[in-house]
């Protein structure tokens, strides 16, 4: 047996340092990263990154920042696994592995020129908020924003410091709510589908992009076609199990869609009828 | 930084599992660089007072003694682990449970089993908190590595939940059925990388039943190979007869 | 048939032919392991070698894409140093059925297909297939027939048809005319023989019948139809969920990556190792969620994998009909008879929708 070092491996990883981690929630932290090369990461919002801890795995995280930075990226992490969780105990200062990025994020130059609709359900906004971010930064480009946001409670809402300012932006339109309130919350209380009927906007010349839980997605989008939202102006970002995110190790299939390769981002027209993505 | 400090207790067992560590030959030279064996009767006479910062625990808990004796070492122990079958699931230990206690003592001791109070076998997380579990009757060496190394790294060990063939098949290995045997690898599950099969022996079941066994499927298959259910039944017990005690 | 293509040998000098062909190169070739079980394996000798064998317990799979494979290694430390490797072997496999070289093509497609697998490209490139015709069915199991893969096409060095008195070799690379070059054991190949050749060929057509109770390109059709059939119900309860139908399959690669790190907490691996959709944590996301929780889900996930999901993604169809699947599983699920039945019962609801 010979072994060699294949430097175009695509399963290299590039040295990413943490700048910063901000604690968001007590099971979110929010990590700002830069490469040590001085590249940066070239993406679109929606599309996500392989983070490694060598030694104890890889997972496929999607990016939060806004693509047209270019001093860092930043991604959302919720504490859930061995990865994760050894994820949350690193500092300012540490380097991990980096690989991609990957996927389809949601069609930027479909959206434009339309109004645009975000509806995220608890760390589903984390990929949105990399494009809310971009749609601020180009905000002629896009018509009406509109963006619904709901976590379980209050304390679980991600954030917080740029919702403030989101919510009081004149050029955005935006709602919160939480499923169970605390003797603190003035805001709405009930699921993010009660947000919907209430939204004003011209379904013909709007997407609507969707990311939460797995469980949230059929009952936003019955309410986005009674709305009156066509098939496929409704974006939908889906969560899988990824091991190679290039389309090959299988895992993270839906019927004959890879959500690595063919996705992340799907409009609800390409999966409608198939029976294993929703 | 200092080493931690790791022990192993023997309850009802043959000790075996702790002579698979002591036999790990060069290997046991790295495992004491790297944590400081500060009790192991099969190997050293040295005891420890203090706490630990791991224990393994073979056997099981077939009496108040050592009822007793195990939650001693878990009020002392930061991270305990079940080392075996007998720790991990019961093991053959199990088998007196089909009996009725009594009959059991009397079976063993004579009219002198009333001086030898017995207990249904338990297996160790039926009574402590257990961190991690290494399944076999004896433990897979590498497996224990993989779980050690785990520990110091401070993360879990995920036992496979998938059934001991996906590792023989791996391992290319003539099915027993086709062999004309009874084997329990469908049922078991993995992580041995099938040693046993390896080695021309079939799969006794030792790791415990997989988390999500198509029962009905393995007796269906059984006929087809001609094989009585209460056969198996037997053979499943032999291992996993404690497992009735999480379940009720 | 270009004759220049084609060399002999005598069929009684084929045990040469291996002995020498072993004192060169590296070389596996399929052996018996008893119970009518075979392997491909290192041989050291011509006598291991079976010529007639059923397909082996693993395909050549297993040289193309290791069980077990290392692709990164990499140092424990504040700072990242990692380095990607791989491993090959010059290797020659000798003895390789057309079915199982329909599977290395399909594994081709895949693992060439954007981003590029490298490791998978380097072994190739190292690997050489010298494959041997079957002129008659292994077993009822197989339905090469159906899938094409009966007959030799292309990706082999070289192909082995035994004649009456000789093998006829059809050479199809350089790496093949090496091999016949350096073994200095071929003669060119006579009129006689090539017409030999093309009876043989010929008479396969009548020894091969389509064995599926339907024709290749009806399958996308019956499989777009059977999403929801009953058969795929009769599987929920057959099912063990062992794996061993994925693990034996020529064109099976899905994959699992994990780490290991040596004992002293320094350095480590990340390798990949075959995983399987039949198992209980191969769709299981980090929250608990099983996004395909029951057998019959599994199993109509493999065959969708094999019959329709390849076919817009790559053009063919990913069961070489080895069988292997069907003579593997303990529950006697069979891949010839889920099809016939899928057939039966899209049949079924054709006509009462006529009715």
């Amino acid at each position: 047996m010979a072994k060699v070092v294949i430097k175009d491996s695509p399963y290299n990883l590039k040295r990413a340092r943490i700048l910063e981690v901000k604690t968001q929630t007590e099971k979110e932290k929010l990590f700002k990263l830069v490469f040590e090369d001085k590249t940066w990461l070239d993406f679109e919002p929606g599309q996500f990154i392989m983070v490694s801890l060598m030694g104890i795995g890889e997972i496929p995280v999607s990016v939060c920042s806004s693509p047209l930075n270019r001093h860092y990226f930043e991604i959302c992490v919720r504490a859930v696994g061995k990865v994760t969780n050894s994820l949350h105990k690193l500092k300012a200062g540490d380097v991990i592995g980096v690989r991609g990025p990957y996927g389809n994020g949601f069609p930027i130059k479909l959206i434009e020129g339309h109004d645009l609709l975000i509806i995220a359900g608890g760390l589903g906004i984390a990929p949105l908020r990399s494009l809310i971010l971009y749609a601020i930064d180009n905000r002629r480009d896009f018509g009406e924003i509109h963006i619904l946001f709901g976590c379980k409670t209050p304390g679980e809402l991600l954030f917080s410091d740029e919702i403030d300012e989101w919510s009081k932006r004149l050029d955005i339109h935006f709602a919160c709510t939480v499923d169970r309130a605390d003797p603190d919350w003035k805001g709405n209380v009930g699921l993010i589908t009660s947000l919907i009927p209430g939204v004003d906007i011209d379904p013909i010349r709007t997407y609507a992009a969707v990311v939460g839980p797995p469980v949230m997605y059929k009952f936003v989008i019955k309410e986005l076609l009674t709305k009156g939202l066509p098939v496929d102006q409704i974006l939908l970002s889906f969560e899988r199990h990824m091991k190679c995110g290039m389309g090959k190790c299988g895992r993270c299939q839906i019927q004959n869609l890879y959500c690595c390769k063919d996705g992340p981002v799907f409009t609800f027209k390409e999966i409608m009828d198939m029976a294993e993505a929703l | 930084m200092s080493k931690p400090k790791v022990a192993f207790f023997d309850f009802a067992c043959c000790e075996g599992c702790q002579l698979q560590v002591a036999n790990l030959g060069e290997m046991v030279l790295d495992l004491i660089d790297i944590v400081d064996i500060v009790e192991f009767r099969e190997v050293m006479s040295e005891k420890w007072d203090g706490e630990f910062d791991v224990s393994f625990i073979e056997g099981s808990i077939t009496d108040e003694h050592a009822v007793e004796r195990v939650k001693k070492i878990r009020e002392k122990s930061k991270i305990l682990v079940a080392l075996g079958s007998c720790a991990t699931i019961g093991g053959v230990n199990g088998m007196k449970n089909s009996f009725n206690l009594e009959e059991a003592g009397r079976y063993v001791y004579g009219e002198a089993y009333k001086f030898f109070p017995t207990i249904h076998t338990k297996a160790v997380h039926q009574v402590v908190r257990v961190d991690y579990f290494i399944n076999g009757c004896p433990i897979y060496q590498p497996e224990f590595l993989t779980v050690l190394k785990c520990i110091l790294k401070g993360l879990p060990y995920y036992v496979p939940e998938y059934p001991v063939c996906v590792e023989c098949k791996l391992n290319e290995n003539v099915c027993m059925y086709d062999r004309g045997l009874t084997c329990m690898g469908p049922v078991t599950k993995a992580g041995c990388n099938s040693w046993c099969i390896n080695n021309g022996n079939i799969c006794y079941g030792c790791r415990g039943l997989t988390i999500n066994p198509n029962s009905q499927g393995f007796k269906d298959v059984l006929k087809k190979f001609g094989i009585p259910e209460d056969f198996l039944m037997k053979k499943i017990e032999m291992y996993n007869k404690c497992k009735e005690l999480d379940e009720s | 048939m270009k004759i220049e293509q084609y060399r002999l040998i005598e069929k009684s000098r084929i045990k040469e032919f291996l002995n020498k062909l072993i004192s060169i190169y590296n070389v596996v070739a399929p052996v018996e392991k008893g119970f009518n079980n075979f392997a491909f394996e290192q041989i050291r000798t011509a006598d291991e070698v079976r010529l007639n064998y059923i397909p082996t317990i693993l395909p050549p799979k297993k040289y193309f894409l290791p069980k077990k494979e290392t692709i990164l290694e990499f140092e424990l430390g504040d700072e990242l140093k990692v380095e990607p490797v791989t491993e090959y072997e010059n290797l020659v496999l000798f003895g390789v059925h057309t079915c199982d070289i329909a599977g290395i093509k399909c594994l081709n497609m895949v693992l060439s297909d954007r981003p590029k697998d490298t490791a998978y490209l380097i072994r190739k490139k190292h690997i050489t297939i010298i494959g041997i015709e079957c002129n008659n069915y292994c077993d009822d199991y197989a339905s090469c027939s159906f899938v094409g893969a009966h007959i030799p096409t292309t990706g082999y060095d070289l192909m082995f048809t035994e004649l009456s008195e000789h093998f006829i070799v059809h050479v199809h690379s350089s790496k093949g005319m090496e091999i016949v070059e350096k073994t200095e054991m071929f003669k060119g190949a006579d009129q006689n023989t090539i017409e030999e050749l093309k009876i043989l060929r010929n008479n396969k057509l009548k020894v091969f019948n389509n064995e599926i109770p339907t024709e290749r390109r009806y399958i996308p059709d019956l499989f777009d139809r059977s999403f929801n059939a009953t058969v795929w119900q009769e599987l929920e309860s057959k099912c063990l969920s062992c794996g061993n139908c994925t693990a034996v399959c020529p064109t099976c690669y899905c994959f699992d990556i994990k780490e290991d790190v040596e004992l002293s907490l320094k350095r480590g691996e990340r390798y990949r190792v075959w995983f399987s959709c039949q198992l209980d944590p191969f769709a299981k996301v980090a929250g608990g969620i099983d996004f395909r929780r029951e057998r019959s889900a599994r199993q109509r996930h493999r065959f969708y994998r094999k019959f329709r999901y390849h076919i817009d993604r790559y053009g063919m169809i990913f069961c070489t009909g080895c069988g292997r699947c069907s003579r593997t599983c303990m529950a006697g699920i069979n891949l010839k008879e889920v099809l016939t039945s899928l057939i039966r019962e899209s049949e079924a609801k054709i006509w009462r929708k006529w009715l």
